[in-house]
């Protein structure tokens, strides 16, 4: 179990992490969301004693890190894949470790078996794939059979074949009862992972729900209208009491209306149609409102005005 | 190794001395992976041996003996270990932590030893113990030769004359003293361009400076340098004006002190 309560790391004025708390479950998979910049990794350095919070506390297993001993055998992460020595081979990487936190030697040969990379046991890191170190992290992680795995942007680098074994790793170590949290920017995978989700942005808790109850509760569905006449048609909807947005590519994102309405609203009033297209709430729609607000870098929006005022 | 590992794979709390002494296994581990490190201790006594006969032989060929002053028959033993041992293994010493900096492994490091005290201080225990074996070698093996090419000109010391063999046995401590000053500074600078030029400036640059100042202030201030200090423990006789040889190792052991408690000191509190 992780616990976090009240944690916050600043950086001179701008908090990267901020009053952040919530509880990592065993028995599950946890995915942790954010985009890029929202403080995912810095919450998982406070989290290893790495850096030191501000303010408010993480606890793993009832204890703080740095209080742990021989912590491999409580805490397996991987936060940068790429982090090893590249003089050095895989096998002697994870032995160092493991005589670190006192860990049988055998367990190196079994980590290196259950990641595929004994065949690479005695080769140098540095000729390694990222997918390759990828694997050779996670074989770290859970060197000391750990009950809690974290692992930042696992899938990273791995090709379909390893983002599917990896999948299922995370899933059979959840069922055993360990205690999983992982961290990915993409929603698609998590969709796929995660059983649990917690969102954040800017350093701030925006949901922690089931991923099931996520994708119900955060997005509605809408209709998605292209016209040549776009303003027109959006000052019409919106006297009829519809919500409308303007998307990026000129797109109005109705809500409020359904298809059949609009269709009907549009040709009353001489306005051409050229796309209608209902749209489903989707996991990933969920997840773009609920961190629209909190995007540290967005792509410009330039050409959508000169569009939407045609 | 074995013994450790059994040792140290008892259920329970492990006690302090089978935590530390995993944690030196670690760093040990870790140390004996990295091909490089043995390349370049193997060049470094190649190149500490090459230069010492060289300047043995210049020293056998000229006419007149060593005048009395710092090129003593013992100290020419160690001209040429003085640069081309210290430096590459002061530069190997930076490396220990600077390397993993750079590469982000000291997160590895300090997920697996957090107190960071505690990883600061099993790396200063292997690579000083490291340095101090290949120093104690080097400087005796320095010693041999020089002494043996000189001692046909009838010029040579011996092992049996007072005071030869911790001289010569304070030569090998030069290059723990050096290393260790140079793991605290890379530890602190983390930057490995930085870090060894910091060390090189400690080793070297602060003598350096020391010797232009006005003559009054030459010696005062040039008997607390790791260069000074270094040449006087070679020394039979010490000089007017400088540290006697006991001083001069307190001094070689102030500076690594310094540097690693510094380095305690700032790695305790930052974000690694």
């Amino acid at each position: 179990m992780i616990e976090l309560n009240g944690l916050t790391k600043r950086f001179g004025q701008v908090a990267a992490v901020d009053e952040l708390s919530f509880t990592v479950r065993p028995g599950r998979v946890t995915g942790f969301l954010g985009p890029n910049g929202a403080g995912k990794t810095t919450t998982m350095r406070l989290i290893l004693g790495l850096d030191v919070p501000t303010s408010g506390t993480a606890l793993v297993g009832g204890h703080r890190y740095q209080q742990l001993i021989r912590p491999l055998r409580q805490v397996g992460s991987v936060l940068d894949a790429t982090a090893v020595h590249g003089g050095r081979t895989a096998y002697d990487h994870l032995l160092s470790l493991a005589v670190s936190n006192g860990i049988r030697h055998g367990r190196v040969r079994q980590v290196l078996e259950l990641t595929g990379l004994d065949s690479v046991a005695t080769k140098r890191v540095r000729g390694f794939s990222l997918g390759m170190k990828q694997r050779l992290g996670i074989a770290a992680a859970l060197l000391g059979e750990p009950p809690v795995l974290m692992f930042d942007e696992p899938v990273n680098g791995l090709d379909a074949d390893g983002v599917r074994w990896i999948r299922q790793l995370l899933r059979r170590l959840a069922a055993d009862g360990h205690t999983v949290l992982i961290s990915s920017h993409l929603m698609s995978e998590m969709a796929l992972t995660a059983d649990h989700l917690v969102v954040i942005g800017r350093g701030k808790l925006l949901a922690d729900a089931p991923t099931q109850s996520l994708t119900e509760a955060g997005a509605r569905a809408d209709v998605l209208v292209r016209s040549p006449q776009a303003r027109e048609l959006a000052e019409l909807l919106t006297i009829r009491g519809a919500a409308v947005k303007v998307e990026q590519d000129g797109g109005l994102a109705v809500t409020g209306l359904d298809a059949p309405a609009i269709a009907d609203l549009a040709a009353a009033h001489g306005v051409a149609v050229h796309e209608l297209v209902p749209r489903q709430p989707s996991l990933e729609q969920a997840y773009l409102d609920l961190t629209a607000a909190s995007t540290d870098y967005r792509a410009s929006t330039g050409p959508r005005s000169t569009e939407a005022t045609r | 190794m074995t013994a450790v590992a059994s040792r140290t794979d008892e259920p329970g709390v492990p006690s302090l001395a089978a935590r530390a002494l995993a944690e030196l296994a670690f760093e040990w581990v870790k140390l004996r992976s990295v091909r490089s490190n043995y390349v370049t201790l193997l060049i470094a006594a190649i190149a500490t041996l090459g230069s010492t006969v060289l300047v043995a032989r210049a020293v056998s060929a000229a006419s007149a003996p060593p005048p009395p002053g710092p090129l003593t028959a013992l100290s020419a033993s160690f001209l040429g270990y003085a640069e081309y041992a210290v430096i590459p293994v002061s530069v190997l010493a930076v490396l220990q932590f600077t390397s993993e900096y750079a590469t982000g492994l000291i997160s590895t490091t300090f997920c697996a030893v957090p107190r960071r005290w505690a990883a600061l201080a099993s790396k200063a225990v292997v690579t000083g113990a490291c340095a101090l074996i290949a120093g104690e070698l080097l400087a005796f093996a320095c010693f041999w030769l020089t002494q043996a090419l000189l001692s046909g000109r009838h010029r040579g010391v011996s092992l049996a004359q007072p005071g030869v063999p911790g001289a010569v046995a304070a030569g090998g401590f030069v290059l723990c003293a050096c290393a260790l000053t140079a793991l605290g500074l890379g530890a602190i600078i983390r930057h490995t361009p930085g870090a060894i030029t910091a060390t090189l400036a400690a080793i070297y640059g602060v003598a350096a400076l020391c010797l232009v100042l006005p003559s009054q202030w030459k010696d005062d201030l040039g008997r607390f340098t790791i260069a000074f200090a270094a040449t006087q423990v070679v020394a039979l006789h010490s000089q007017p004006g400088l540290l006697s040889g006991a001083a001069s190792v307190l001094v070689l052991v102030a500076w690594p002190a310094a540097a690693l408690l510094a380095a305690w000191l700032v790695t305790a509190r930052r974000d690694a």
